[in-house]
């Protein structure tokens, strides 16, 4: 059991509390969700548990941690290891050998356990979690699911009674993640190991939970049952940025146009049971939507016969052709290794063509170096801390406009500009890297906007992001297509393209399989569907269009 | 690209014992530093091929041989230039600089040269058969057998295990960068240190949260405060690896003798030395060189037994 009483802590050097008044009691066997926006303590929850806080970090704390009848704070991480695990977000970065024996090992040996017990337990964790097959393999050559999966494995392998994961899959694609999370269901209910677990999504796992706690500004500003505290804080949670299911909201938006049902229904399948009086009638309404023209608009992308091969063997792309117009949001997705990055690097000349052609606004990216290709093509990685180097936001925003060789003049109005456009006047003379997650986020997309290239590509843009800070991008992106821009999008999220993208191209082993309007894409599909599509499928044969993706849709034919 | 990963080849070599390979190892450098004969020096550096080719890593060979060219391209002009003794000047400057007086080139100091590249060859070479044949874990145990302190070999080893990640980091970083305009090998030099910054920099702060990271899930685990460590891993030092071993020591214990009894010297300056080689210098020469190689025959010796 744990028990935190009145827990307050700063950082060391922090003038804000991280945690504020926090009290929590975790039973034995429970399985706790926390959520919450980025930057409301939820990574610092975690370390308490393990007494990471205050042991590895230093800091001021106020209040009582107990773990097991231990105070965390006379008591080491070594002595609470065998009682706590604790797994990372990174999957890089937690592991410490080559091999996923040995991993599973470190723990072990460094509690000096003998040989014989560390053979026992390798064998046992290694089980536990089906990954034998991985016991020999060079731990970098592994997928980021396996990876994690390994990490869990050298933490269990201490047979601790409590699991406390942050944000274990945000750095996995939805199937690794959805194995992940299984695998965390089946511990918690046949091995009854509490697992307190960190996640933005909630759409996953909502329905397996125990126990709901929303922290926000170091505070607990909800816990309960998920059912409840959807019903009793769902005002509360929309603003301050939550990620709430689309099947929630959906409810909470029929509920106000008059429609009852009881309960709040927490997945698909209880979706249908509890919507089925509301839905169950005549509608008629169809959806109206702009046409997206393949042929119609100039072509501002075009991809002729593209074939690419890495130099280390497997070919990655065969026989691609697309077209995207000016003015167009496209999202590219497909499963990991299906090529979407390999085709989305053609587009700025990261990659050249093995095969084929790749024009971009004209030209043969053959023809160009990136440098050259970077006025027309702005490219937006994953992590912010890739992007930033430079000693303050402004000349970080600045930086590119030197490389692409602007005017000192024209760079100091830009600079103005995107500072106001992405709020960060405050900011201006900060060093970037320093910033919240959010705020990098901003300074990393405005050194590419900077430029004002007409295309813009967005890898993996929403990984690991809270709902907030997705809701922000999205805005952006919708207003920068608006004026004319294409945006390209390498994702795995189908909520973001359900409401954003006009056009899904899927990708498979290197090949377009199917490239269309989202509708006809995202819809009527088995895995690829958004939540509020996968219920409206039921309902179909009342007249309901079976193409409906957002919650926003649903509303207006319902209403 | 080729990964400067170990990769388990399966050969009879990655199969010995890390301490055979170890003693062979120190053997070859300790060789490489006592002798000055050119003929000898070359001939060490040719004893490790027979391991490069066994233990299939002559890819992983080549590229290092690649970098070491123009190491070694570089020692020589270094020496020619600097070295101003020797008899046999090869060029003369008609300028005189003050205090050095006019510059020249000796025959004597490139010789020099390519003999202290050969030493490094050799020393290379060795290094680059045994971080192949070795599971860097493996490396790591047998240092703590060798009762090295444990904490500097674990830094060792995890330095080794984030090798890859960074190679990854530095790929993705370039790419963020170049994506941003910005031109790795434009301008002049001062131009393109200041470019590299650009990737530099990201990678240095993004190591630094990484060791964060990577301090907190090792702490999580028990790691650290204290207590006694087992290690799983044994090193086993078979009894069919003690001829492997043997002849190991036995070819340093050579070495040292001949070099003691006044063998394996060579005078450089101010003349070139004429090399002669004596019938039972010759001799004991192969022998040593014999003894050397001897460990790929007995790895294989090992490897039949082991089957049986």
């Amino acid at each position: 059991m744990i028990k935190i009483e009145n827990l307050t802590f700063f950082y060391s050097d922090a003038e804000k509390p991280a945690l504020k008044d926090v009290n929590l009691e975790i039973e034995d066997g429970e399985f706790v969700l926390i959520t919450g926006p980025s930057g409301g303590g939820k990574s610092s929850l975690c370390r308490c548990f393990n007494g990471l806080i205050p042991h590895f970090y230093g800091g001021k704390l106020a209040g009582r941690v107990e773990v097991q009848g231990l105070d965390t704070k006379n008591c080491s991480p070594r002595e609470l290891a065998t009682r706590v695990g604790m797994i990372f977000q990174d999957p890089e970065s937690q592991l410490v050998t080559m091999d996923a024996e040995r991993e599973i090992a470190f723990g072990l040996e460094n509690l000096g356990f003998s040989r014989t017990l560390i053979t026992k337990r390798i064998e046992e964790s290694l089980d536990t979690l089906s990954i034998s097959h991985l016991r020999h393999r060079t731990l970098h050559d592994l997928s980021g699911g396996e990876k994690q999966k390994v990490a869990i494995a050298s933490v269990l392998a201490l047979h601790p009674e409590i699991l406390v994961l942050d944000e274990p899959t945000s750095e996995l694609d939805p199937n690794s993640a959805e194995e992940v999370l299984s695998m965390l269901e089946r511990l918690n209910d046949e091995l009854g190991i509490t697992v307190i677990l960190v996640e933005h999504r909630l759409d996953r796992v909502v329905q397996h939970i125990d126990r709901l706690v929303v922290l926000h500004r170091g505070r607990v500003v909800a816990d309960g049952r998920a059912g409840d505290v959807f019903i009793q804080n769902y005002e509360e949670l929309t603003e301050i940025g939550t990620g709430i299911p689309p099947i929630i909201k959906l409810a909470h938006e029929l509920r106000k146009t008059g429609i009852n049902m009881n309960g709040i229904p927490l997945t698909v399948k209880e979706g249908r049971i509890s919507l089925r009086n509301a839905l169950q009638k005549a509608y008629t309404r169809k959806l109206q939507d702009d046409e997206i023209g393949k042929n119609c608009v100039k072509p501002v992308i075009e991809v002729k016969k593209l074939w690419y091969a890495y130099p280390e063997g497997a070919t990655a792309l065969k026989d691609v052709n697309l077209r995207i117009g000016e003015g167009e949001l496209a999202a590219v997705m497909g499963r990991n290794a299906s090529g979407k990055t390999t085709l989305v690097k053609h587009f700025n000349g990261l990659l050249k063509p093995a095969k084929g052609k790749v024009l971009v606004d004209g030209i043969d990216t053959r023809e160009a170096t990136v440098a050259q290709l970077a006025r027309a093509v702005g490219f937006v990685f994953q992590n912010p801390n890739d992007h930033l180097f430079a000693d303050t936001v402004e000349k970080e925003i600045a930086l590119t406009l030197e490389n692409l060789g602007f005017e000192s003049r024209e760079i100091r109005v830009r600079v103005d500009k995107m500072l106001e456009r992405f709020n960060l006047k405050e900011y201006r003379k900060q060093y970037p890297r320093s910033l919240s997650v959010g705020e990098k986020q901003r300074v990393a997309l405005a050194s590419v906007i900077v430029a004002e290239p007409k295309v813009l590509v967005l890898d993996e843009p929403t990984r690991g992001m809270d709902h907030k800070l997705k809701r922000e991008l999205m805005k952006f992106l919708q207003e920068y297509t608006a004026q004319g821009n294409t945006v390209i999008l390498v994702t795995h999220d189908v909520e973001i393209v359900a409401e954003l993208a006009g056009r899904v191209v899927l990708l498979s082993e290197g090949k377009i399989m199917v490239d269309g309007h989202k509708r006809d894409v995202l819809s009527r599909s088995l895995l690829f569907s958004p939540q509020i599509n996968r219920l409206v499928q039921a309902f179909q044969k009342y007249g309901i269009p079976d193409n409906i993706l957002t919650v926003d849709e649903l509303v207006r034919v319902v209403r | 690209m080729l990964s400067f990963r170990y990769k388990d080849k399966g050969t009879a070599l990655h199969k010995l014992s890390p301490f055979c390979k170890l003693a062979w190892l120190v053997s070859i450098f300790i060789l490489a530093l006592i002798f000055d004969h050119p003929i000898y020096l070359l001939l060490l550096f040719l004893s490790t091929l027979p391991l490069v080719f066994a233990a299939r890593v002559w890819r992983e060979w080549l590229s290092f041989m690649r970098f070491a060219f123009y190491l070694s391209l570089a020692i020589v002009l270094i020496n020619a230039l600097v070295s101003q003794e020797g008899s046999h000047i090869l060029w003369q400057a008609s300028f005189r600089l003050p205090v050095l007086g006019a510059p020249l080139v000796a025959l004597e100091a490139i010789v020099f040269g390519l003999g202290m590249v050969v030493r490094l060859l050799a020393i290379i070479s060795a290094f680059v058969v045994l971080t192949f044949t070795i599971h860097p874990d493996d490396i790591m145990l047998a240092m703590i057998k060798l009762k090295l302190p444990y904490r500097s070999v674990l830094v060792t080893s995890l330095s080794t295990r984030f090798i890859p990640t960074l190679i990854d980091d530095v790929e993705r970083i370039s790419d963020v960068q170049r994506s941003r305009g910005l031109e790795l090998d434009k301008g002049r030099i001062l131009q393109r240190i200041g470019s590299r910054m650009a990737i530099i920099i990201p990678l240095l702060s993004n190591s630094l949260d990484r060791t964060v990271q990577v301090a907190e899930a090792m702490e999580s685990r028990a790691f650290g405060s204290g207590g006694k460590r087992t290690f799983y891993r044994e090193l086993k030092l078979s009894k069919l690896d003690t001829p492997a071993l043997i002849s190991g020591f036995s070819a340093l214990a050579l070495g040292i003798f001949m070099r003691c009894g006044g063998w394996g010297n060579y005078q450089y300056y101010p003349t070139l030395e004429r090399i002669r080689l004596d019938g039972f210098e010759t001799f004991m020469l192969s022998l040593l060189v014999l003894i050397l190689c001897l460990i790929v025959p007995l790895s294989l010796l090992k490897e039949r037994i082991e089957l049986d």
